[in-house]
């Protein structure tokens, strides 16, 4: 029995991560075609959500100053029209990646849209956009419309190479794990904040709000919080566990979506997580294959795309890169985004911008509500790098105001998960003289001591 | 496979309760704050009574106009120049509820409407002299209490307003403007009415709750008290060359200070829960001592909120532009001490208190 069960397991790892099954060179395409599906249509479902929302208007219309991501300050802001034009092109482009129509362009059509949506606005970074952008992107290259489609409808192909199946399942893999190890830290897992800030104010809840106030949810959310992430592919990966872990899936995705506003993605993880499921349940749900064999004919070799070990690499290795940073990684953020670290710390921060004219020395308060909406400048103020970016705005906006060497500095008062807050950077540096780069910010502060 | 997944279960059920008893060892503070009850003294003691005694007041501050302005006299003119300023220093008790209610429809809040600053004197005479007396439009700065701050007073003293009272437009003119203030505070009180259980059962801390509208609309108004009635007329402001003195509130009766502290008041009412009685209720102080890293807060607040007392009765009760005139630095150094109140008021709360900071903020991850 207990023979059978180590069989069984190894056989459902083998298939997800060992590396020599990678060159399988058939595989069924059914848990590519559900993954698809989900994809597209959870992604119509958010486009048209975003639109409906007026979110468009919020986000990038009438706005004075868009902060850009590191590399990125040239994409410029396309006008409202264009932009509304854009996203009805990515509703379209949702479609045909669900349907399967046109879906090479589709997929292309995707990525590049939605990824411009996000390098308008770094304000609105979100690791789960981020996780879209690269599966749109992954998803051109994945023969995921070979069957079930619009454009393989005369012709289907069933089998497919093994390896698609296995990139997507790591790169879900690395959003969970990576997301599972940053929780593994003081303020997580032993002073259970910021969940202990976070809990209380979910008590509203009907049914369950009790249970978000109860005195020790933030101990038990903590905990089960970082062991979810870390170990949840592993489950979900082997057959004696996955529908336990599937069942895990769904209360822990809903009982964030429950406490935070987190839009789509409690359903897009519930959506995607099947994709850990053996090919035979796949199949099942596309009736076509009523059994799988497992001894389906000899696989002749077929060799990974090198662009895959390329792909998995770095998303294996960015992640750390905070590590080559001085500080505080959460005090500093240097390295904090693109690196699954998903609601993970409560900080906020107000930032004075003081701007002083070099030549009469007339210095003054700079009132953000007149450059940023609400949610620019919350983000901003905790942030160093977007307080170096508006820095270098204001620099220039009072420089076109006759201004002729405007200096800017500014003090910024962060709190940290609850801590009493202090300032984040030097507040007698000239900001407008200094670039951001991958250096560490020598200006940044030393971070509250615990 | 089945024994790593049972000793792993094992030793998750053995770390929490470990770390529980840790958690529940500290004299952690209590949890369960009652929102509902912060939102019912804040309708019931604080935001009803205040725009109740509003109502009453712009109701007798339009009698009194009306009668100056059938009869502009010396002694009509003070007993107007009185009931406004009794009616405008209820407005700095109701100022900052621009939400529910005190959005008005098409042309903004109430405070848009009524209590803009500086006015346009330009907008004032022309509609005058045009005999424009419709106040469906955008020229906010050519109605509201500050208007009639310009035309019921003179800085040169009350014998230069009486004459400009001989012309007849300008009488319906501010007779108008004392009408729409009372029509719009009525819309606004009798809206309560009907929002208030909505406003009490929304009992969330999301984008949109009551708690996070009410949280941002009260910082929107110490902003507003800190930016435009102080900092911007002491040439505290950037891209400013010197002091604008002629940009305090009130300018023309001169009478900023009185209104700025009946103001700064307010704001901290709203955050001790203080009912427009006097006594003191359920408001953000309580909330914050339910809340882990509350007290130490409340403590920073308040040692602030005495500085900023301290740097306020340094300055004259006078006339502001008068002091910022003669003596800038004690007006400066009051802006300097509201400007380290906001962080108080601003992220540290927000942040302990787990509140939605935008009012339709997108998601977050």
């Amino acid at each position: 029995m207990l023979r059978y069960y180590t069989q069984s397991c190894w056989r459902d790892w083998q298939e997800g991560f060992r590396w020599s099954h990678w060159s399988r060179s058939q595989f069924p395409i059914e848990p590519l075609v559900t993954f698809r599906v989900v994809f597209g249509a959870l992604m119509l479902v958010s486009i048209v959500r975003f639109l409906a929302l007026g979110w468009v208007e919020d986000h990038f219309v009438n706005t004075q100053f868009q902060f850009k991501f590191y590399g990125f300050s040239w994409v410029p802001l396309i006008p409202a029209a264009y932009l509304y034009a854009l996203h009805g092109l990515l509703v379209l482009a949702s479609l045909g990646i669900m349907l399967g129509a046109w879906y090479r362009l589709s997929a292309v059509i995707f990525f590049l849209g939605f990824t411009y949506t996000q390098l308008i606005d770094l304000t609105y970074y979100l690791n789960h956009y981020y996780f879209v952008s690269l599966l749109s992107l992954v998803l051109i290259f994945l023969p995921a419309h070979w069957a079930y489609s619009w454009d393989y409808r005369q012709k289907p192909v069933y089998v497919v190479p093994f390896w698609p199946v296995g990139l997507l399942r790591w790169q879900v893999a690395i959003l969970y794990v990576f997301a599972g190890l940053a929780k593994i830290n003081t303020d997580w897992l032993i002073h259970h904040v910021p969940l202990k800030i976070w809990l209380p104010a979910g008590d509203s809840w009907p049914v369950v709000g009790f249970l978000f106030a109860h005195p020790w949810a933030p101990a038990v959310f903590s905990w089960g919080g970082m062991l979810y992430d870390s170990l949840i592919p592993f489950f979900l990966l082997n057959r004696t566990t996955r529908w336990p872990a599937y069942v895990a899936v769904w209360v822990f995705h809903g009982a964030v979506g429950l406490l935070f506003q987190i839009g789509v993605f409690p359903i897009v993880m519930i959506g995607l997580t099947p994709i850990f499921f053996s090919a035979d349940w796949h199949q099942r749900i596309w009736r076509r294959w009523k059994t799988f064999s497992p001894s389906l004919p000899p696989n002749s070799a077929v060799k990974v795309p090198r662009w895959v070990w390329l792909y998995l690499g770095f998303q294996l290795i960015f992640p750390w890169r905070y590590l080559l940073y001085p500080g505080n990684l959460f005090w500093t953020e240097e390295g904090y985004r693109f690196s699954w670290r998903v609601m993970l710390m409560e900080k906020a921060g107000t930032a004075t911008f003081y701007v002083r004219d070099s030549n009469t020395g007339y210095e003054g308060i700079v009132d953000n509500g007149e450059f940023l909406r609400p949610h620019q400048e919350k983000q901003m103020a905790m942030q160093p790098d977007m307080i170096l970016q508006y820095a270098h705005f204001l620099a220039k906006h009072y420089q076109s105001l006759g201004m002729k060497n405007p200096q800017v500095r500014a003090e910024v008062y962060v709190t940290l998960n609850g801590r009493r807050s202090q300032l984040l950077v030097d507040p007698t540096v000239d900001l407008s003289k200094l670039t951001d780069s991958w250096q560490p910010k020598t200006w940044i502060l030393p971070a509250p001591t615990p | 496979m089945k024994y790593p997944m049972k000793r792993i279960i094992l030793m998750c059920v053995g770390l929490m309760t470990l770390w529980g008893c840790d958690s529940t060892q500290n004299d952690g503070p209590n949890q369960d704050f009652d929102r509902k009850a912060l939102l019912e003294n804040m309708a019931d003691g604080l935001i009803i009574p205040a725009f109740t005694t509003l109502q009453q007041r712009t109701t007798a501050m339009e009698a009194a106009v009306r009668t100056f302005t059938e009869n502009p006299n010396a002694t009509n003119l003070i007993a107007a120049q009185q009931a406004w300023e009794a009616a405008y220093l209820t407005w700095q008790s109701c100022n900052a509820y621009n939400f529910g209610p005190g959005e008005l429809p098409v042309f903004g809040t109430l405070t848009d409407n009524i209590g803009v600053f500086p006015v346009s004197t330009q907008k004032i005479e022309n509609n005058i002299t045009t005999q424009n007396l419709s106040f469906d439009n955008f020229d906010r700065d050519a109605r509201g209490f500050l208007a009639l701050d310009y035309l019921l007073f003179d800085l040169e003293g009350n014998d230069r307003v009486l004459p400009k009272f001989t012309n007849p437009t300008r009488r319906q003119y501010t007779r108008q403007v004392a009408q729409d203030i009372v029509t719009k505070v009525t819309a606004v009180r009798t809206g309560w009415d009907a929002y208030r259980t909505s406003f009490v059962a929304n009992v969330g801390t999301d984008a949109g709750s009551s708690t996070a509208v009410l949280y941002n609309e009260f910082v929107k108004s110490f902003e507003a008290a800190k930016n435009f009635k102080v900092q911007l007329p002491a040439g505290q402001r950037a891209g400013q060359t010197a002091p604008e003195p002629t940009r305090v509130e009130a300018y023309y009766s001169g009478k900023s200070m009185v209104f700025l502290e009946a103001h700064l008041t307010a704001i901290q009412n709203i955050w001790e829960g203080k009912k427009a009685n006097g006594q003191d209720g359920i408001g953000f102080e309580e909330y914050l001592e339910a809340v882990e890293g509350g007290k130490d807060l409340i403590t920073q607040t308040r040692n602030q909120l005495t500085s900023v007392r301290q740097a306020k009765t340094r300055v004259p009760a006078g006339s502001l532009s008068q002091t910022i005139r003669t003596n800038l630095s004690i007006v400066q150094d009051l802006g300097v001490e509201l400007q380290k109140q906001t962080r108080f008021y601003k992220s540290d709360m927000a942040s302990l208190l787990g509140i939605a900071i935008t009012f339709n903020s997108g998601d977050g991850d």
